[in-house]
Formats: structure tokens, C-alpha cells, sequence
């Protein structure tokens, strides 16, 4: 990022609270012919924890992709920390990146790292940090999601849940003031579940992250959400407060929170 | 109970279990009554119909759909309840989502669309090439977007590990071809020549190329597996979110490992050859180390061994580049990860033959015969 940006980029870090973090508008998209999500706009406030939900398949993860530019729109804005990320070149896009946390579904540790290693990557690779100093932060986010006894193991050898918290030590590696993740609870039992959601409440209020997650999870929603974006279809049916959300009277949200 | 299909008629009777066993025999003998007996209208009648699986509820609806397609019109008596709430768990709902559209393609569509591919892959294939040199160099220089200890690491995975089996296949090459030529050279008093003829096509073709084929069998797989894997389990998408270029952080070191290993390994496969070849010469023809010797060194001339080694970094660069394309390229699941390890051995030893075959070109046409 050229340095106007950054001193641009860093004024309104720190001026514009009450900007959205995150904001797309007019956003359509999809893979080869087959569109996925139909012309929507969202948007997720500061310091909040906004959870994108919908049934399978109605383009909650790619929504999350485009969020990180995995993918690229067909038209729309989708802009980050007050940036349109669309339109940015790629050493300007890392900038932003690397204040942003990613937790993919399955964790996406490398399987050729240790669990501290894997930790370790945007420490080393963005920071110039001692070695001694990275190992002692490493410990600490793994204690902070409680695997520091599963520092040296390889990815091969952690659980499901496991996997997903060494996924969340791996993106709040550099504390970053937006967290993202793509179904952080899903196939997780009950218990290990609420244990990940205290986690990101915990992260929430010691780190003061906006975190931004996909989920479909009824019981997750309710204990951490503040503010939802409801997909249907490849389209927004609602985008707000959960407590609006479930008195907003629309059929098809009250059925998912009602079932779910 | 077996399903039964009575008629009297046009009046069909269906009766006991309508189920997936017994649709394909119910349906040949429905559609053998439709046409033997055409009617403008028949009736089925399900009154005695005992059970319903999904494959029964398909089968009306076929039934239906053939009967219309006849101009037949089919009136359904005596329904029972279970059947019509059969009908209704197991119908197709109305598709609502907009999905493909497909459609015959014509055969300009279907050039257009194979010309398209074959621009799309070359495309990407050219942006790899550019990317990879591009991080390559820019990593020379830069400590961002490397990891440490990786570059020793996959020296010692594609080069040393490779040892053994390229030293075994080498002395076998070399004597084997030793053998052979021994056999026809020494009826002409010329079996010193083994010498000859061994060193300079080990080091000019068969060192190379043996060890390239090798490489692109062993190395190239696993780059091509372990990238396509990554892809897969989205462990590119990570290191992309992490501000890291996937190139960069894991195709370069491998790129760097490559480039060393191979010819160094071609080296240690011409001399292997040759040592294989001079057992055949000490056993077979009787000549010992310093005439054999002294004959390869008056053989060999510097362009052959430059010859070599120019060709085996080429070879080293397709094979990388090749199976890190196959990799990357990966959508889908574990069955892709292996129909693109296959194609990438395949698509790298056809390249590394070709090349091959355009280097001995550049590097010897026109030049003249040394009599």
C-alpha cells in the first residue's frame, strides 16, 4: 500500500467508529453461469459480531469469500475499513489483510506445520518479531483458545473442535480489528460448540474485534450474534439487530429461528 | 407381496408393493398395453396397491408422462390415502433458484468452448510461468513471503531422497547401453569406443533425460499432489487471506530445490552411467581404468557437458512448473487431487521429451560430422 493510502487508511481507523467495517452494496456474483448471490448489500457494524445465516447452499460462504477476495464479483461494491477492496491492487489488499483474521471451515492448517507453526505464519511473515518473542505469542493464543499441550502436535493429530481453535489462535495471530469465519461451530458437539463461542465473545471484548461469521447454527446465533444478515435464495431478506430479526415478521426467519 | 398388473381392456389394475424391485417389469408391461391396445383414455386403478417406495411414485408419474406423450388420457381410481401421500413426500418440487441452462450444443459452440479452454489453460499457465520466475527472483532479495528452512527442506525431499533410485536406474542405463554397443563394437576390433559411445550419450541425452523422467515420476507427483491437496482443503484460500501468495510462500522453494537438485542429480547419473559402463568394460572386454578413462576424457567435450546441464535445468523447470499447474487447477475433491497427479506425470515427461527433442535440435542442427 502506498503511503498516502496508509495514513489515509489509518485516520479513518481511528476516526470513523461508527463507519461500517464491512459494507457491500449492489453485490452479484456467482461461478461460470450460475449466479449465487443477486444483487445484495450488507453491512456490519463496528465492534459487533454480525452472523450471515441462511439455509444451505443460499451463499453464505461465498459471500465470505468475496469478503476476502477469494473470489471476484460480477458487479457491486464490497468495501473494507471504508476501502473498495474490488478495485484495489494486490500489495494494497495485503495491507488491509493483515488486519483481518480468517477462520476457514475445516481450520485449513497445513498439514506439513506444527499446530505452533501454523500459528506462527503471520507473526513471521509480517512482522519483525524475534523467534523467541513469536514462541512466547503463540503460546499465549493457544492458551487463549486452551491448546498450548497441543503446541508441537501436527494438525494430523487435533480433533475437529481442536482443529477449529487452532484455526481461531491462527487468525487472531496479529489481533487484528476484524475477525472473519465461515461455520466456526458447525459439526462440533454441543459443549466444544458454546466453549468456541465463549472464545469469540472473549476475543470480542479483550480485543475489541468486529468479527464477522457464517453460520446456520440456531443455538450459536442466539448466544453471541448482535446483528444478522438472513440469506435466501442468493438474496438479503433481512440485515440488522438479531432481536429486530425475529420480530420483523418474515416468514422464512421466524421458520429458521422457530426449527433451527 | 409382488406387484401385479391385471387388465381388462383399457382398465389397468395395480396391485400389491409398488416399489423400486418391481418398477422397471411393472412399467414394460404398462407401456406394451398402451400401445397394443390405443385408446384416446384408459384407467389405472391403485385400490389394491399395498405399498409405495419413491421408484413408485416415479412410475406413475412416467406412466402419465408416456400416456401423454400418446395423447392418452389416464384417470386414476381408488387412490389410497398412502399412495397420495407418497405422491406428495416423494414429487419434485418446483425448481425456483435459477440454475444452468442446458442446451444442445451446436458445433460451433463446441469449438468455440475447446478453442476457449485451450486459451483459458495456456493463459494461466503463462501467468504461473510469470508469477513463479517473477517470486523467484524477488526471493532472493526479500525476507517477506518465504519460509525458513523450506528451501533445505525440499532439497533434501526432491534431491537427496532421490539418490539411491536415480544411482540404481543410471549404472543400469549405462550398463545395459555398454552391453549392447560391446557386443557390436568389439566384431569390428573398435570395443574402446564403449567408452566413447557411453560417455557422450550419457552425458548429452541419457543422463539428463533418465533423471528428468525420474523426477517428473517422483518429485513432480508429490509437488502436484501436495499443491492440488492444499487447494482442496483450502489451504491456499488461508495462506491468501494471510496476505501470502501461494506461489511465493510454497511453489518457490520447491522451484529453487528443483533447480539445484536436478542438475547436480544429472550429474551424479552420468558418472554413475559411465561407471556402469566401465564394469562391462573390465569384465566383458577386458579393459582397464586408465585406457577407458583416458578415452571418456577425449571424448567429452565442454559443450556436451554443458549440453547436459542446460538441458537439466530446463527439464527441472518444466517438471515444477507443470505439476504445480496440474495442483493449482484442482476444484473438487480427493478423486481430482489424483487425476491430476496423473497428468501431471503424463503432461511432464511428454514435456520433457519434446524439449528434449527442440534442445538437441538448437544445440547440434547444422553442425558438422567430425570424421
Amino acid at each position: 500500500m502506498n503511503s498516502d493510502l496508509n495514513k489515509l487508511y489509518m485516520i479513518e481507523k481511528t476516526q470513523k467508529n461508527h463507519t461500517p467495517i464491512v459494507e457491500v452494496t449492489h453485490l452479484t456474483s456467482g461461478y461460470e453461469d450460475f449466479r449465487v448471490l443477486d444483487d445484495i448489500s450488507i453491512f456490519a457494524p463496528e465492534h459487533q459480531i454480525t452472523i450471515i445465516l441462511g439455509a444451505s447452499g443460499c451463499g453464505k460462504t461465498t459471500l465470505l469469500k468475496h469478503l476476502i477476495r477469494l473470489i471476484q464479483p460480477w458487479s457491486g461494491s464490497i468495501r473494507l475499513f471504508g476501502h473498495e477492496i474490488t478495485s484495489l491492487d494486490e500489495p494494497e489488499f495485503n495491507t488491509i489483510l493483515k488486519d483481518i483474521g480468517v477462520m476457514f471451515q475445516n481450520g485449513a492448517l497445513l498439514g506439513s506445520l506444527s499446530v505452533a507453526e501454523n500459528v506462527s505464519i503471520p507473526m513471521e511473515q509480517h512482522t519483525s518479531l524475534k523467534e523467541d518473542m513469536i514462541r512466547k505469542l503463540v503460546e499465549i493464543k493457544l492458551d487463549l483458545v486452551g491448546l498450548r499441550h497441543a503446541i508441537d502436535l501436527s494438525p494430523s493429530e487435533l480433533s475437529g473442535g481442536m482443529r477449529k481453535r487452532a484455526a481461531l489462535a491462527r487468525a487472531i495471530a496479529l489481533d487484528p480489528p476484524l475477525l472473519f469465519g465461515d461455520e466456526p461451530s458447525a459439526g462440533l458437539d454441543p459443549v466444544t460448540s458454546a466453549g468456541l463461542d465463549e472464545l469469540i465473545l472473549k476475543m470480542r471484548e479483550q480485543l475489541g474485534m468486529t468479527v464477522v461469521l457464517v453460520s446456520h447454527e440456531v443455538a450459536s446465533i442466539n448466544r453471541i450474534a448482535d446483528h444478522v444478515v438472513f440469506l435466501d435464495e442468493g438474496k438479503v431478506l433481512f440485515c440488522g439487530p438479531l432481536k429486530e430479526a425475529k420480530t420483523a415478521g418474515i416468514q422464512k426467519v421466524d421458520d429458521f429461528f422457530a426449527k433451527g | 407381496m409382488n406387484a401385479r398388473v391385471h387388465w381388462s381392456g383399457i382398465d389397468i389394475s395395480l396391485e400389491g408393493d409398488i416399489t423400486i424391485s418391481q418398477v422397471s417389469h411393472i412399467l414394460k408391461k404398462i407401456k406394451k398395453l398402451l400401445i397394443e391396445h390405443a385408446q384416446t383414455s384408459i384407467t389405472i386403478d391403485l385400490g389394491l396397491v399395498n405399498k409405495i417406495d419413491t421408484a413408485g411414485v416415479v412410475l406413475l408419474e412416467t406412466i402419465e408422462e408416456t400416456a401423454r406423450a400418446k395423447e392418452i388420457e389416464v384417470q386414476w381410481l381408488n387412490t389410497p390415502k398412502s399412495v397420495k401421500q407418497a405422491i406428495q413426500a416423494f414429487s419434485l418440487t418446483p425448481q425456483t433458484m435459477t440454475g444452468r441452462q442446458k442446451h444442445k450444443a451446436s458445433f460451433f459452440e463446441i469449438f468455440g468452448d475447446w478453442f476457449y479452454e485451450i486459451g483459458s489453460h495456456l493463459h494461466d499457465l503463462f501467468y504461473l510461468v510469470a508469477d513463479t520466475f517473477y517470486y523467484a527472483v524477488n526471493n532472493l532479495f526479500k525476507q517477506h513471503g518465504k519460509r525458513k528452512g523450506e528451501f533445505t527442506n525440499q532439497l533434501i525431499l526432491i534431491g537427496m531422497n532421490a539418490l539411491p533410485i536415480v544411482g540404481m536406474v543410471s549404472f543400469l542405463i549405462g550398463l545395459i547401453l555398454a552391453l549392447q554397443s560391446a557386443a557390436q563394437l568389439r566384431q569390428f576390433g573398435a570395443a574402446i569406443y564403449v567408452a566413447d559411445l557411453i560417455s557422450i550419450s550419457m552425458t548429452r541425452e541419457m543422463g539428463p533425460i533418465m533423471t528428468a523422467i525420474m523426477l517428473a515420476g517422483r518429485s513432480g507427483s508429490a509437488i502436484t499432489s501436495e499443491i492440488a491437496t492444499m487447494v482442496v482443503t483450502e489451504e491456499t484460500d488461508a495462506l491468501k487471506s494471510m496476505a501470502l501468495n501461494p506461489i511465493q510462500y510454497v511453489l518457490v522453494p520447491k522451484f529453487y530445490a528443483m533447480t539445484v537438485a536436478m542438475p547436480l542429480l544429472t550429474v551424479l547419473s552420468v558418472i554413475i552411467g559411465i561407471f556402469g559402463a566401465f564394469v562391462i568394460a573390465l569384465t566383458y572386454l577386458d579393459i582397464g581404468l586408465e585406457p577407458f578413462y583416458n578415452q571418456v576424457v577425449n571424448a567429452l567435450l565442454l559443450k556436451d557437458i554443458l549440453t547436459g546441464l542446460v538441458k537439466s535445468v530446463v527439464f527441472a523447470w518444466l517438471i515444477v512448473i507443470l505439476g504445480a499447474y496440474q495442483g493449482f487447477k484442482v476444484r473438487g475433491g480427493a478423486a481430482e487431487v489424483g487425476k491430476a497427479t496423473t497428468a501431471s506425470v503424463v503432461s511432464s515427461i511428454f514435456a520433457v521429451i519434446f524439449a528434449d527433442s527442440i534442445l538437441g535440435l538448437i544445440f547440434y542442427f547444422g553442425q558438422p560430422v567430425e570424421i
